[in-house]
């Protein structure tokens, strides 16, 4: 309760005195103060962000969500309306507009994400057919798929013997996760499938990694995969970095499931959630960077 | 009365429990289950995924209150649903009205529920599920495939309904409180 009335007082007033109090004696605006002051990744970005979005500043607020095309003209928009003296601060150009490529880009790329979920996995399409026949071919390189509509699909965890109903409300971003993990680290990919067929703690290799692409969106979507992003890309995040964040989940959700060694396969729910809050958990760490790496060993 | 007597009698009025209602959902994966369970509790539906394991959620529904067991449909785990039998009230089981193709597999594990001792006399409502397709069957056509008139052990009742648009599921729902009532006491 305190809290909270001091978080509404600091907002709302406090903060306001003190900028007024530190532009006074610093010379410096904010923006400035946050680049010069945090080293960069989410802990400048973060600040920025908050800064940007507490302004009444009409200029400053859209830069929160400006075009790459526009980006120049805005900062010198920015530069005029907080007189920032650039002459003075040599780097504050090039780190603020680093900050702001990350936080639009970030919405950009939520964008994206949202566009390909929505994108329905069609069989008259031949694209995507042909992306389903490549995840085959990919993890079962030894075993030929007898047909298009098969029971063997089942054998790389889809439900049934046509995949095109099990990637739901997830779409072709499903999919295309599954594509990219089996594709850019196919020895890993293996590994995974192999674990999911054990006979005690196996899964369902595709409709697990369908329900870790729902745990990725939803991240990304609430936000908390902002600070991994500002740490790790350091300019416009891009779809394959979304990817990239997949494969750590599938890769790592596999890890987790082995060695909480569920009952059965029906207790699948509870261990993703406790999984799930452990990755929130690693989230909410400003210094967090959560990177697909191979184990050595395994 | 001291406050402490009064706020005890509040605190019980308030907590006065719903009759617990349990509900098992059952059909063949890629039926419309978690849609159907989730549009039950006034949820998202649009980012939904294939069920591995189950759902559970708790519904309040004409002084009742209903836990729906969401169970997954794949062929794999088919073997699980037994598990979930014991004291269940009303049996829920979901069609894709458009998947002809498997209508027969569906008649099948439908026939082997009913044959399931644990589930004797369980009143057993069938929703006719994607209504909303234009491929969908009608429920009467379903319903004489599967012999349903041959369902003599029990209350039973079709429905067609679309989870996704919501129609027809509370015409459902209501006939499976009443008939709860009818079976509880």
């Amino acid at each position: 309760m305190f809290g909270f009335i001091w978080q509404c007082f600091y907002s709302s007033c406090l903060r306001f005195w003190m900028k007024w109090l530190l532009r006074l004696v610093t010379g410096t605006c904010e923006l400035q103060r946050i680049c010069s002051q945090c080293k960069a990744g989410a802990l400048r970005t973060s600040k920025i962000e908050y800064s940007l979005n507490s302004s009444k500043s009409k200029v400053l607020r859209a830069a929160l969500s400006v075009k790459e095309a526009d980006l120049e003209d805005l900062i010198a928009q920015i530069i005029q309306e907080k007189r920032i003296k650039v002459q003075n601060d040599h780097t504050f150009k090039l780190n603020f507009q680093k900050c702001l490529l990350q936080i639009s880009g970030y919405s950009k790329l939520f964008e994206a994400v949202e566009e390909l979920r929505k994108e329905v996995y069609d069989s008259e399409k031949e694209e995507h057919e042909k992306m389903l026949l490549k995840l085959w071919e990919l993890l079962m390189p030894s075993v030929r798929l007898e047909s298009r509509i098969s029971k063997q699909w089942c054998r790389i965890g889809f439900q049934g013997d046509d995949p095109k109903t099990d990637f739901r409300g997830m779409g072709m971003l499903g999919l295309t996760n599954l594509l990219f993990f089996s594709e850019n680290y196919t020895d890993a990919a293996r590994k995974v499938l192999s674990h999911s067929n054990h006979p005690k703690l196996g899964y369902s290799y595709a409709i697990v990694g369908i329900n870790l692409t729902e745990m990725a969106y939803s991240l990304m979507s609430s936000g908390a995969l902002k600070p991994n992003f500002y740490n790790t890309v350091s300019g416009k995040p891009q779809m394959q970095h979304f990817h990239e964040f997949y494969c750590y989940l599938a890769y790592e959700f596999d890890k987790f499931w082995l060695e909480e060694e569920p009952e059965s396969i029906m207790e699948f729910n509870r261990y993703r959630e406790k999984f799930h809050d452990k990755v929130k958990g690693q989230l909410q760490a400003q210094e967090v960077t959560l990177s697909f790496t191979l184990d050595a060993q395994k | 009365m001291t406050l402490i007597g009064l706020l005890s009698i509040l605190r019980k009025l308030k907590s006065a429990p719903d009759q617990e209602v349990r509900i098992l959902l059952l059909g063949l994966d890629n039926g419309g289950k978690t849609t159907l369970l989730k549009q039950l509790a006034s949820e998202d539906i649009s980012h939904i995924t294939p069920t591995q394991g189950f759902n559970i959620k708790s519904v309040q529904s004409q002084g009742f209150k209903l836990n729906v067991w969401d169970i997954g449909g794949q062929r794999k785990i088919r073997p699980y649903w037994r598990n979930y039998f014991e004291n269940t009230d009303v049996l829920i089981y979901v069609i894709d009205s458009a998947d002809r193709k498997r209508f027969e597999e569906t008649g099948q594990e439908l026939s082997e529920l009913l044959d399931e001792e644990k589930l004797n006399g369980v009143p057993v409502l069938i929703f006719a599920n994607k209504q909303d397709l234009l491929t969908a069957a009608p429920a009467s056509e379903i319903a004489e495939g599967l012999n349903l008139h041959t369902i003599r052990d029990r209350m039973w009742q079709i429905q067609s309904c679309s989870a996704l648009t919501g129609e027809g599921v509370q015409d459902g729902m209501n006939w499976l409180c009443k008939n709860v009532t009818a079976k509880k006491k």
